[in-house]
């Protein structure tokens, strides 16, 4: 069976009019450009659970009293979806599994402070927000200097 | 309603991004190493549809073009906000010219401290996205798709917020 793959920029065309649609008809305001974004759904969800248990007082964006925003399961679902339909669906063991969780770990800590995963990042430079273009400039550097050193290290290896 | 919807979004936008297999971050990785262009047309084609799209909906007022509440009253109130818009250009213009009424807003702009703090953190971001080899989406599709070092990344993602909160939250609030 031949795999057939979507076009990436076909797929930036369809998500991305989905996000700002999703966020004109159901008016899903208060924080703007918020209907897609991974880490601050997460907070909102993870907060907003412990705040329900322990009385607390944890920090959510106030969209978050009119909807569960449960957004990273549901991604999990739609493509767990793909990949069974698709046939590409096996399972791989974990080779470094302290490496990948301390960069979740930082990955979260390092969107909750601006307030936003690497999609949020690209969504808030399409709607012209000033900080969100100078954190995508900063991605695109960290991104430079990632690839400089898995250079040096596959260089010094072979 | 409003979850529903949202729910729908999310698994569609999974379901796409299984599909074309598109990071954020492998896009810029790709070209940097070996100059494929493929996943990278995808984010500038994400990028400009929202860019048409939103300045559309701003035009017909659709969309409100207010100030964006980030987080909660506290953040909000402290982080300084602004919109590329006329009125800014007008701004900076005024300040080239010599309006010294508006000097000390621009400079105190400059003088944020969340500017710095923002290229910061999104230079962080990309170079652990870049070890970890995907940004949180491709994460979260490579776990849907069995991958095992995919599941330990949202293990410690899931973890990082009520960690940040209970014991970071005191120290990281002074950078706003």
């Amino acid at each position: 069976m031949r795999k057939r793959y979507l076009k990436p920029w076909l797929f930036g065309i369809i998500a991305g009019s989905m996000i700002v649609l999703f966020e004109a008809l159901f008016n899903f305001y208060p924080p703007s450009a918020y209907s897609f974004c991974l880490t601050c759904h997460t907070r909102d969800l993870v907060n907003g659970t412990v705040n329900l248990i322990f009385r607390t007082n944890f920090q959510t964006a106030l969209i978050s009293h009119r909807a569960v925003e449960a957004t990273s399961f549901f991604v999990i679902l739609g493509a767990f979806i793909a990949a069974r339909r698709y046939r590409e669906y096996r399972l791989q063991k974990s080779t470094r599994p302290l490496l990948f969780f301390v960069a979740g770990f930082d990955v979260m800590i390092l969107g909750i402070i601006i307030f936003g995963c690497p999609t949020r990042i690209a969504v808030r430079v399409g709607y012209g927000d000033l900080y969100g273009i100078i954190a995508f400039a900063g991605m695109v550097f960290g991104i430079w200097i990632g690839t400089v050193l898995l250079k040096r290290v596959s260089q010094k290896l072979t | 309603m409003l979850t529903l919807a949202l729910a729908i979004l999310g698994g569609c936008i999974g379901f796409l991004a299984q599909r074309s297999r598109m990071c954020f971050v492998a896009g810029f990785r790709d070209y940097f190493i070996v100059r494929d262009r493929e996943l990278l047309s995808g984010i500038f084609s994400f990028i400009v549809t929202i860019w048409f799209l939103t300045s559309v909906l701003y035009s017909l007022n659709v969309i409100r073009s207010g100030i964006p509440q980030y987080g909660d009253a506290v953040i909000r109130r402290s982080v300084e906000y602004l919109r590329f818009s006329l009125s800014h250009v007008l701004r900076i213009s005024n300040f080239l010219v010599g309006g010294q009424g508006e000097a000390a807003g621009l400079s105190s702009h400059f003088m944020n401290k969340f500017i710095y703090v923002t290229f910061a953190g999104g230079l962080l971001i990309g170079f652990v996205s870049t070890l970890a080899g995907g940004c949180v989406l491709r994460q979260h599709v490579l776990f849907a798709q069995g991958n095992m070092n995919a599941f330990y990344y949202i293990a410690g993602f899931y973890t990082a917020v009520v960690v940040y909160y209970v014991f970071l939250f005191k120290f990281f609030v002074k950078l706003y």
